[in-house]
């Protein structure tokens, strides 16, 4: 334990003494959330989107079948709303459409319709889409079904969950965290195990009473922190400046952080058993980690939008689980059963990084 | 008298390089091995294999009775090694290294300030500057001291002298004196043959194979044949005029002059080699019976192993 603390201490030194280092890993988030936040923008093809149909009468089923007729939307019959509504928590659908009793009625009367769609906000841009694409089905069948009477005014009565603002920073700060954390915790490990066995310094700390595990976690433990540290600015810039909501648990937000920058530490550790240079290092944590972290984690592309190939790829990205359980517990407040099967997923993970990089740290060549 | 070190026909190959090939030998308590050889002779494979960073292929090695294969652990928390890189933490300064490398083997800077007190002194005035920031010598007695200062049973220096100047390799070899004189053996290598007759014992390595162990005295006497020692302008000349001759062994530039190897110094080969140069040289030169010196015995030893 003593000898651990001498190792930390040292790395620690590391840190502080490369300033350069620790200004990009500071100013990261900051420029990351400006570029991703304004940046991008969405679509999407088949859409889960619950229906509850209080009506069922001819006009609301024809509707019904309108939406089910494109690629853009699957449609789930629920028979009430509170049914629905626990699919939309669940993740389950997108969104909800509403259809009252007198739907009918009022459609034929060419008088105020009642239809309610609720959407899913947690991606704003995709909720925008979707809210769009219902608005032209429906705009569509009032042309073909109610007949030659002019298009009324459709005013669909949109009322969301969470996210009412529809603030894309909503949905960018999960991902962000998740890409800010994998860079920091995987790419500065790595590169700092590959710095001791480029200068030969490795070999040095081999020849002393240093355990293999002490050198590790000696390495890792900094980092941790360090990435800890970020999560906490991050967190603070989002509340701070864009208002992003913390609806659950801030514990079990950074308890889930910390697993996930474990995971993250793990493959960073993993990287340096393999890689020889710092170089090469870099490239393995910025090709392999960086850029499926930020493209297939979910959060700009939605999975669902990715060939199928590309989705089964996602589920080996430990930031695709975690961005999906900080969405749980900033945005929704879910509770810890609709994410629990995540977390254990990024545990197994980590788990499996940590074997892996054990068995590979050499500590007597051949 | 029991042997501190002892390797028997250590092989170790890299692909189908050979880069040790049956190497034995002993190391006792008081004393400074040293192994000299050019680059590439095996002398890091050699150290990495001792200090058990890495696995022979075949032979036996122990320190201190400690067996390289069952007792890896021990060993690596007893002994001093130094690399042949320099390798210290450059974004540390020369305290915080020092003070590291003796809090990770539970000792402290105090506890066994002795040892290094002779070459720390010269460094002190710069405790707090950089490793980074030090002259190549300076990196190098800091290396010293980081692999001294734990108080090592054995120390295990590969190349710490390289690409220091002159001065601070005298020095530095004073160092060595001392710490062997406080009881710890000492395995050095070099690629400086000048350096060998600092060595109680030198193991002359050459294509992974010890062509020679012994005193330095030793080496010189076991010297095969006379060596003669020709200055002139033009050193290729001689060299064609004498290259077929049956008496000379070897030829070879030395220095600004041409050496020549006689394996025997009778007075008619004398004689010979002079008429020959009388005939043939058209500038002036001058010719005398030298004393071999290292690199002399070394050139002969490699000269034989290739026959």
């Amino acid at each position: 334990m003593k000898n651990l603390s001498i190792f930390v201490r040292k790395e620690f030194l590391h840190i502080v003494r490369d300033p350069k280092s620790l200004m990009i890993m500071v100013l990261l988030p900051l420029v990351e959330i400006m570029l991703i936040g304004f940046v991008l923008r969405f679509e999407i093809a088949n859409t889960n989107l619950a229906v509850v149909d209080m009506a069922k009468q001819q006009q609301s089923t024809k509707l019904i079948h309108r939406l089910e007729g494109g690629d853009r939307f699957k449609v789930r019959l629920t028979q009430s709303m509170p049914e629905a509504e626990e699919l939309l928590t669940e993740g389950k659908v997108k969104a909800i459409l509403y259809i009252s009793e007198d739907f009918d009625r009022k459609a034929v009367e060419n008088s105020e319709s009642s239809l309610q769609l609720l959407l899913d906000a947690t991606d704003p841009n995709i909720a925008t889409t979707i809210e769009a694409y219902v608005k032209a089905t429906l705009a569509d069948f009032w042309v073909d079904s109610i007949g030659g009477s002019p298009v009324p005014m459709l005013i669909t009565e949109q009322m969301f969950y969470y996210n009412p603002l529809l603030k894309s920073v909503y949905a960018t700060v999960p991902g962000l965290i998740s890409v800010v954390l994998m860079l920091i915790c995987a790419l500065m490990t790595s590169i700092s195990l590959t710095r001791e066995k480029e200068s030969g310094t490795l070999k040095v700390l081999l020849i002393s009473p240093l355990k293999p595990l002490q050198i590790i976690i000696g390495k890792l433990a900094p980092y941790l922190l360090v990435s800890l540290l970020i999560t906490g600015i991050i967190l603070a810039l989002s509340f701070g400046v864009f208002g992003v909501p913390m609806a659950g648990s801030l514990i079990m937000l950074i308890m889930v952080s910390f697993v996930y920058c474990l995971c993250a530490l793990a493959l960073g550790f993993l990287i340096s058993t393999k890689a020889k240079t710092q170089q090469v290092a870099m490239m393995m944590s910025l090709a392999g980690l960086m850029l499926p972290t930020t493209l297939l984690s979910g959060m700009i592309y939605p999975i669902k939008n990715m060939p199928l190939w590309l989705q089964g790829i996602t589920y080996i990205m430990p930031a695709r689980w975690f961005v999906s359980i900080l969405k749980h517990i900033m945005l929704k407040a879910s509770p810890f059963s609709a994410y629990a099967g995540e977390l254990v997923v990024l545990l197994i993970m980590t788990g499996i990084f940590t074997l892996l990089s054990l068995k590979n740290f050499t500590t007597r060549f051949r | 008298m029991q042997a501190f070190i002892s390797a028997q026909g250590l092989v170790k190959h890299y692909g189908n390089t050979l880069a040790l090939d049956n190497v034995s030998f002993e190391v006792y308590q008081n004393e400074i091995l040293g192994f000299i050889g050019p680059d590439g002779a095996g002398k890091s494979t050699l150290f990495e294999i001792l200090t058990t960073l890495l696995i022979p292929d075949a032979g036996e090695a122990s320190i201190n009775g400690m067996d390289i294969h069952k007792d890896y652990g021990k060993i690596r928390a007893s002994i001093g090694f130094m690399p042949g890189k320099f390798s210290l933490y450059q974004d540390l300064t020369v305290q915080e290294n020092l003070s590291f490398f003796a809090n990770i083997f539970g000792s402290s800077i105090e506890e066994n300030y002795h040892l290094i007190k002779g070459i720390y002194e010269l460094l002190k005035p710069f405790a707090n500057r950089k490793a980074g920031a030090l002259s190549g010598g300076m990196k190098q007695k800091l290396a010293l001291c980081c692999a001294l200062i734990h108080k090592p049973l054995a120390l295990f220096l590969d190349e710490p002298t390289t690409g220091v100047d002159a001065v601070s390799r005298t020095e530095f070899w004073d160092n060595l004196m001392q710490i062997r004189d406080s009881g710890i053996p000492i395995v050095v290598s070099t690629p400086y043959m000048d350096e060998a007759t600092r060595c109680d014992r030198v193991a002359m390595i050459h294509n992974g194979r010890i062509m020679k162990l012994d005193t330095p005295d030793n080496i010189i006497k076991g010297y095969d044949g006379k060596l003669l020692s020709i200055t002139c302008k033009d050193r290729q000349k001689p060299k064609a005029l004498l290259q077929n001759e049956a008496a000379i062994t070897s030829l070879y530039s030395f220095g600004d002059a041409l050496h020549i190897s006689l394996n025997n110094t009778d007075a008619s080969t004398l004689k010979l080699i002079s008429s020959k140069l009388e005939q043939g040289m058209d500038s002036p030169y001058q010719i005398k019976e030298v004393f071999p010196i290292f690199e002399d015995c070394f050139l002969q030893l490699m000269g034989q192993m290739k026959k």
